[in-house]
């Protein structure tokens, strides 16, 4: 009942609503968003001109830039709509989980034919996103079936290609965003835009926070904790590169900013954010001798990322329970159910 | 002990596919006009009897959250289907109150949610994930020898969801989404790069006979859900993958050697659907469709002939429908079951109604 009143007051002053809802909406464009994909736009061109420099897959700097890029891309992550969704962007940025392995199996393909379309961008651009992005880039950077050919020269052109198109794609979501929807978003309920009212602006954001923090607790933890009896420590994301943990805790970090940006007009809510996302990211840190998650084998050591996972949980139902009805967004069983 | 258990519960099986017990119908379970499972106030799942008002008859519990229902066209043998990606199904005997078979996927298969009889009821189908190729299957099971896996075939693509028999043939509609998914990650979609849903007729022998596929435009419409006029013409809704602003339109109608029509939708009712569709049918006389949108908390209805919207229902988190006594009968998460156009006629109940509400034929 006491949801049902809090969406009544949004609607008996919808003046008032509009006016909280226009700000909430710019400061996260503008605060959240642009920058967020701007530094991936950056990131991925510096990726690009260091393998420019050297595209041997031991170099320190590459793998530097390679991390730089996959850090900037972890606190987009969650931001999957408009620009990011135009033709398979983000996949094409990171094609995870991938439960029947195509990412291997389509490098090797490649590697076997020496699969020309390495030297001509667009060619890359067509192919499965599987070959693509920043998970197929660590692959070859860090899986000695790889890393270890690196006298041969289509490891570097492999490098390289991936390397360009990420650039590319990265820089073509960020200019769509500055260019075009960052204004949809904020002229929300004005004419023209394709968002109706300044609150479906809004609910676009709570479902980007909830999805977000949905990937975070059942993939990047429930992928490697597996079950008590089978644990799958190998199915840890980006494990080859080492960088499991540290995506759980940049996405916590970035997913926490829009938490308490989306959640400012209902301060107690936003206290509750406040406070989640601080135990989450305190508790991470019990982990950080663990980088890629291989204590789920043990355990005591599972405890603690189940621990993690639990508190990420806990965000979850805060955004499901208080966020969305505040937002107007019912939490219906079938509305939710996705079948 | 162990066999002692097989032996008997074979011998049930048997004797009554050879007849040895009396036969029963379903007038003996109450006469139930729709199923729908439910979760219960506790968190545990059900699934419901219901009579002509939509209000329960009988009730059995289920291992875990339930999805669709198939009734056996005259034994009162309802089968319930676990959610997706469950790899169960519970063969109910309605008159007894018992359970008299488990199908159990075989390796590398899960259950989508939705199957169909044959005609003459010694056959039960399921549409099926054979997860680690990323295709679709048709699982068959004997109805007349305990429900034993007798064989598959190719649903004709990938994430078959939705299946019905149109009316006096052996041949099945199968709803393939498209959508590839694996249980080991979840619900996680894992092919909306490349994924392509179609509507395949493929007869109970596995002979596919048309697809139809939709236009690039509409690739990421994933046709989940159908039913099916006396005269064979078969309606669909879709749940939208891409851009919300971007949804076309959800609901379409096609027959077998026919082409493809689209229902028409004012723009802020098509808005209001929220790009996903949990139910379609059509009403008794066959003139009108439902589809049902519990992200929108409403219902629409639309007329058949010219596809054209004809009115709108609000109901919080609304998704059950079926053909009613006058035109349509509806269930929601909040407990309401009973006729579309006066759903508070009748107390809620204290429970959730998932996805679907199956009417007897």
């Amino acid at each position: 009942m006491r949801y049902a009143w809090i969406f009544m007051v949004v609607l008996t002053f919808p003046g008032r609503a509009v006016a909280l809802a226009d700000h909430t909406v710019d400061r996260i464009v503008i605060e959240h968003v642009l920058p967020g994909y701007e530094a991936l736009a950056t990131a991925t061109r510096e990726l690009y001109t260091t393998a420019n420099a050297d595209c041997t897959p031991s170099f320190r700097p590459l793998r530097d830039a390679y991390h730089a890029a996959f850090d900037a891309w972890v606190m987009v992550s969650h931001l999957r709509f408009g620009p990011s969704e135009v033709d398979s962007r983000a996949f094409a940025i990171a094609f995870w989980p991938d439960p029947r392995g195509k990412t291997p199996k389509t490098l090797r393909r490649m590697l076997a034919d020496r699969d020309p379309s390495v030297s001509d961008p667009s060619a890359f651009a067509t192919l499965s996103v599987a070959g693509r992005g920043l998970y197929a880039l660590e692959r070859v950077l860090f899986d000695p079936e790889f890393s270890e050919r690196e006298e041969e020269p289509f490891i570097c052109k492999l490098v390289m290609a991936i390397a360009h198109d990420l650039a590319a794609t990265s820089a073509q979501i960020s200019s769509d965003w500055r260019d075009r929807y960052a204004d949809q978003m904020i002229r929300a309920g004005r004419h023209g835009s394709i968002y109706r009212a300044p609150l479906e602006a809004q609910q676009e954001f709570l479902k980007a926070l909830s999805t977000g923090l949905q990937f975070t607790s059942e993939l990047r933890l429930g992928r490697p904790l597996g079950t008590f009896e089978r644990p799958r420590p190998k199915r840890a994301e980006a494990r080859l590169s080492g960088r499991s943990l540290r995506n759980v805790q940049l996405a916590l970090v970035a997913l926490q900013s829009l938490a308490l940006k989306l959640s400012k007009d209902h301060p107690d809510i936003a206290a509750g954010f406040d406070a989640g996302f601080a135990t989450a990211i305190e508790v991470s840190h019990d982990l950080d001798h663990d980088p890629v998650f291989k204590s789920v084998s043990d355990p005591q050591g599972r405890l603690k990322v189940e621990v993690l996972q639990q508190r990420i949980d806990d965000i979850r139902s805060l955004t499901q329970n208080r966020l969305g009805p505040a937002l107007g967004v019912g939490e219906g069983f079938n509305a939710l159910d996705g079948d | 002990m162990e066999t002692e258990l097989y032996s008997r519960r074979s011998f049930l099986a048997s004797s009554t596919a050879a007849g040895l017990m009396p036969t029963l119908t379903w007038a003996d379970a109450g006469a139930p006009h729709y199923l729908s499972a439910a979760r219960m106030p506790d968190g545990s799942h059900r699934l419901f009897g219901l009579d002509s008002h939509v209000q329960p008859v009988f009730s059995v519990p289920l291992p875990e959250r339930g999805h669709a229902a198939a009734l056996h066209p005259d034994r009162p043998e309802a089968v319930a289907f676990a959610r997706r990606p469950g790899t169960f199904a519970l063969i109910g005997d309605c008159a007894r109150g018992l359970q008299i078979a488990t199908l159990a996927a075989p390796a590398e298969r899960h259950f989508y949610g939705h199957g169909a009889f044959s005609a003459d009821g010694r056959r039960l189908f399921t549409t099926e994930n054979a997860y680690e190729i990323g295709e679709g299957r048709i699982g068959i099971w004997a109805a007349d020898q305990g429900y034993r896996r007798t064989g598959e075939f190719y649903s004709g693509g990938v994430g078959p969801h939705d299946m019905v028999r149109l009316p006096g043939t052996n041949i099945l509609a199968v709803a393939n989404g498209g959508i590839d998914t694996h249980p080991e990650t979840g619900r996680e979609k894992l092919n909306l790069p490349t994924m392509q849903p179609n509507l395949t007729y493929v007869t109970t022998a596995g002979e596919l006979l048309e697809q139809v596929t939709l236009s690039p435009a509409m690739r990421l419409n994933s046709i989940r859900h159908l039913a099916v006029r006396s005269d064979a013409l078969v309606a669909f809704g879709c749940q939208w993958q891409g851009d919300l602003r971007a949804a076309p339109s959800l609901l379409g109608t096609h027959r077998l050697g026919g082409g493809v029509r689209f229902a028409e939708h004012p723009a802020e009712d098509h808005a209001r659907l929220e790009g996903y569709v949990g139910s379609v049918a059509f009403s008794g006389d066959g003139s009108t469709l439902c589809i049902s949108a519990p992200r929108g908390d409403a219902a629409q209805l639309f007329d058949v002939s010219s596809m054209s919207f004809v009115a709108k229902i609000t109901s919080q988190d609304i998704c059950g429908i079926a053909q009613g006594p006058t035109d349509f009968v509806a269930t929601t998460g909040f407990g309401y079951a009973g006729d579309l156009h006066k759903l508070d006629a009748f107390e809620p109940q204290n429970l959730a109604w998932d996805n679907h509400l199956v009417k007897r034929r």
